[in-house]
């Protein structure tokens, strides 16, 4: 098949890659462009390791081809920290022990990112339905949805979230 | 409590920053320049003698660079053990399972290796094939295997003598069969291997491991190239759950695709190699015949398990082992009788998982119900009664020292609301209790201990070396916080090597659970020997007894006097000044009985500690859809002493998760002739979160004896009894004891139908 010249906007930069009709969002952003953290995990959509941002809303970059993604804004969980400091959410997933082998971690950070952003308060059942898209092998979940719920609104009671009243010690 | 600084803190892991940055590599994420993609040719057949492999084909193909097969391998066959000798790691003879290897190709890119492995042209003649273990010893037909008569891989008898007579003495005896399919790991990462030849012809390795020693020594047996020249590396894993431990035929294969090209290659297994390629859990059908007393006290058991073990040895000896021994030392028995049977059958190789003997465990604990039932005692009572105590021996003779098995019972009881629930829930709603043991280590001969190095830098920051690796769980963060403790620094001034087969020394891995107990513990000793030096050096510029010195938060000061203190930097300058560099080495070799053996003498300390567990959990189940609500579930485990809360409840909820929730409601694997009908992640059901329950983690602290400040095993104690939990319960809601896993609702539609007819 014919390659096509495109350009992607990702995490804000302007890219020109070089794309076959069939090539997913996923292996243009993993094999072009060295953005490793989207990660394959079951490659057909079902497990949201791959998940990233295309206009605000995640979609599994692994069920998108790189054709669909001309014009929007792409973000991927490189995109999520300015520089150094870690976004709320991904400091919150630290803070409450939300990683374990951290493969799904890209993945779910986009979903719960997005989730966020509609709504910043999220209870836990909403939180668990945001993230019934992605699959966590380790944790069981329960510190994941702890750390979304409480990335906007770091709870007293909580041991791990770092508040006035609690250093977190 | 206790006062340390670090050590026993919810301190947030090291390796999370690069993890939710995007940062940390995985195999599949490296490239290397001119590094090429590598992929297997298996088997379509179950069970085929290959005729002839054509490759001229695929040769031509345009961006082939190279093909192996089994002509490539000198025939040499790997094993776990001396005596299970029975894999190639490319087939030369025949192909045993669909999926075995057949051939590999190395491409310049994925399109074009694909391409090449339809080229390549197999001459196969079909067998007749097995696909369950009963038919499997029962079969008149070539054996898969020619030196294993009836299909027979592993026989582990073990008997402590006077069962019969028990059996005579008891009150009450039942006998019940119980019956689980294979379930599978579904680790987040893909199986991945990148290998390549160095400028010193040393194989440099990345791969996910279960440790990295465990894959140096296969690959140097079989490459024929001394143990240094096998360089494993240090990669981010992506889960394993014990499936990620042995050597992988795809290492072997990328390596001499390597070797034949010259150049660096890639192998990334899609989600069906993983399922079908890499290992899964045992099927087994297990029957208990258990004695007790008028108390309910067993006082005798005979149990005979079937294991489907697929196509290969794997590690089957201990496999075979394994779920008998997790209740021997959960449970008292007065007296016992194994026959385990590991057979091989046409179907993918079955290893150990972190679940390993679902049906075993879960039917035991059944038993123990309909028993309990039967004398009219609460089944908690009935556990207490049976229950593991501290200092006394398993029915194999190893000691059990720390043992709190009694205090996570009593705490999972109260904090679940037991006493209140049991017996008075409305129709259809359930709680029931499950109980495990399980082991922190295996008798690894020459491998079972661990060395550390740790050398200081002259900033006044350590680096620690050590053979331990990290699928995951948080092994990298384990060993920091030991570190850190011991040498009064922070964990921020550690930098840890590990997980490198160049520049650590053996290591016995994750395998068996004891990553903490022994490389941890390496660790431990290393820095305190490294403190010792650095307490020298510092007792010379306070003018103090170096006994009278501790370290904390990069000082050393006088214990009784901490304003007089020096900063660990200057100690570590002083000391180079005065031509000594500040480094040290420990290691840490439980004691276990090296004469035992899995198979030939299943008898003598089998490790130093056993972790106890206790899971609670209570359903509800819709009688029209079968479908199974789970409300709670409390997990309590006897941990020695959590070295770091915050990551231990991870490893407790994860354990639900994968023992409870997936491992007895929805995870198994289904057949048609060999060919697994649901290697994806779209068909095998995996736990998400909204199906997982509230989750109460119980910490008890028995302080063991031998383990780095008390510590033991930690979570796998809950993986195993939170299936039994959540199989006690849901038999408990419907008002039948269910014999065959895991409990989908059709099975639970179908008990709660007969229970109706028969009540009718």
């Amino acid at each position: 098949m014919d390659k096509i010249d495109i350009s992607l906007n990702i995490n804000d930069k302007p890219f020109e890659v070089r794309v076959a009709p069939n090539d997913t969002l996923l292996e243009v952003l993993r094999d072009q462009l060295d953005l490793t953290g989207s990660k394959e995990s079951c490659g057909e959509g079902v497990c949201g390791s791959c998940t990233v941002h295309m206009d605000d809303k995640p979609v599994r970059s692994c069920l998108t081809l790189a054709l669909e993604a001309q014009g929007c804004n792409i973000k991927t969980v490189e995109g999520l920290a300015n520089g150094d400091d870690l976004s709320d959410l991904q400091q919150s997933f630290i803070d409450h022990g939300a990683v374990q082998c951290g493969f799904c971690t890209p993945g779910m950070l986009m979903s719960a990112d997005a989730l966020l952003k509609s709504n910043p308060s999220p209870n836990e059942e909403t939180t668990r339905k945001a993230l019934s898209g992605n699959i966590c092998r380790c944790t069981g979940y329960a510190k994941i949805v702890e750390a979304v719920c409480h990335a906007a609104n770091p709870h007293d009671r909580c041991p791990d979230c770092k508040t006035d009243n609690n250093s977190g010690e | 409590m206790s006062d340390y600084t670090i050590i026993g803190k919810r301190m947030p892991r090291v390796d999370s920053r690069a993890k939710v940055m995007g940062k940390a590599k995985f195999t599949a994420d490296l490239k290397l320049p001119g590094m090429l993609v590598g992929k297997i040719k298996r088997s379509p057949y179950a069970h085929a003698r290959i005729l002839n492999i054509d490759t001229s084909k695929a040769l031509a193909l345009p961006g082939v660079k190279a093909i192996v097969t089994g002509k490539d391998t000198e025939g040499v066959k790997w094993g776990v053990f001396a005596y299970t000798r029975d894999q190639q790691f490319i087939q030369t003879e025949k192909a045993r399972y669909i999926g075995d290897e057949v051939a590999g190709v190395a491409a310049v890119d994925e399109e074009t290796a694909l391409k090449a492995l339809d080229l390549i042209n197999v001459t196969y003649e079909e067998l007749p094939a097995v696909f369950d273990p009963m038919a499997a010893m029962a079969s008149q037909t070539e054996l898969i295997h020619e030196e294993f008569p009836n299909n027979i891989n592993i026989h582990v008898n073990i008997d402590t003598g006077h069962v019969d007579e028990n059996f005579e003495k008891s009150y009450y005896i039942r006998e019940d069969t119980f019956v689980a399919p294979e379930e599978s790991y579904f680790q987040a990462e893909p199986y991945a291997v990148l290998a390549r030849f160095d400028h010193d012809d040393c194989l440099e390795v990345w791969c996910p491991n279960g440790g990295p020693h465990m894959k140096s020594k296969p690959l140097s047996n079989s490459f024929k190239i001394p143990l240094h020249k096998v360089k494993i590396r240090k990669i981010a894993i992506g889960g394993a759950f014990g499936g990620r431990s042995e050597i992988c035929p795809a290492d072997y294969i990328c390596a001499l695709l390597a070797k034949k090209t010259n150049c660096p290659v890639k192998i990334v297994f899609t989600r069906e190699e993983n399922t079908i390629a890499t290992r899964q859990g045992h099927a087994m059908i297990t029957t208990h015949k258990t004695g007790v007393d008028k108390e309910g006290r067993v006082l005798a058991r005979e149990t005979t398990c079937y294991m489907d073990g697929g196509a290969y040895s794997s590690t089957g000896p201990i496999a075979t082992s394994v779920p008998f021994l997790s209740m021997e030392q959960a449970y008292r028995m007065g007296s016992v009788r194994y026959n385990g049977y590991r057979v091989y059958t046409n179907k993918p190789i079955r290893g150990m998982i972190r679940v390993h003997g679902r049906g075993f465990a879960c039917g035991l604990d059944t038993q123990l119900d309909m028993i309990a039932e039967h004398l009219g005692i609460d089944p908690v009572e009935m556990r207490l009664r049976n229950s593991r105590q501290p200092g006394e021996y398993t029915s194999t003779k190893s000691y059990v020292d720390s043992c709190a098995m009694d205090e996570t019972i009593h705490k999972a009881v109260e904090a679940s609301g037991w006493k209140e629930k049991w017996g008075k829930l409305p129709p259809f709603h359930g709680i029931g209790i499950g109980t495990n043991s399980v082991q922190t280590g295996f008798p690894m001969g020459i491998r079972g201990g661990s060395q550390s190095f740790i050398k200081f830098n002259e900033d006044g920051e350590a680096t620690v070396m050590s053979g331990v690796v990290d699928n995951g769980q948080g092994n990298d963060n384990m060993l920091v916080q030991i570190a850190a403790e011991e040498l009064g620094l922070l964990p921020e001034d550690i930098h840890l090597v590990s997980a490198d087969t160049e520049t650590t020394s053996s290591d016995p891995g994750s395998y068996s659970q004891v990553s903490t107990f022994v490389g941890g513990h390496a660790v431990k000793i290393a820095a305190a020997n490294c403190r010792e030096k650095l307490f020298e050096v510092a007792s010379k510029i306070l003018k103090v007894d170096p006994g009278n010195l501790a370290a904390k938060n990069r000082m050393i000061f006088v214990k009784d006097n901490p304003e007089k203190c020096v900063p660990i930097k200057k100690v570590v300058r002083v000391s180079l000044l005065n031509f000594n560099s500040v480094n040290a080495e420990g290691g840490y070799w439980p004691k276990v009985d090296m004469k035992r053996e899995w198979v030939s003498n299943p008898y003598g300390q089998m490790c130093e500690a056993f972790s106890f567990g206790t899971t609670i959990v209570e359903v509800k189940v819709d009688p029209d859809t079968g479908q199974v609500e789970v409300l709670q579930a409390t997990a309590a485990q006897d941990v020695g002493y959590a070295l770091n809360p915050l990551v231990l409840e991870g490893q407790f909820e994860g354990s639900v998760a994968m023992g409870g929730q997936g491992g007895m409601l929805t995870e198994y694997h289904e057949w048609k002739d060999g060919r697994c009908l649901n290697p994806t992640m779209l068909d095998y059901k995996l736990p998400l979160a909204c199906d997982m329950p509230k989750i109460k983690n119980i910490i008890v602290e028995s302080l063991d004896p031998k383990g780095p400040y008390g510590a033991k095993e930690a979570g796998m104690s809950i993986a195993m009894s939170a299936a039994q939990g959540y199989s006690a319960a849901v038999s408990n809601a419907i008002g039948v004891h269910m014999d065959s896993f895991p409990l989908t609702p059709d099975k639970i539609l179908a008990a709660i139908k007969k229970k109706k007819s028969k009540a009718d």
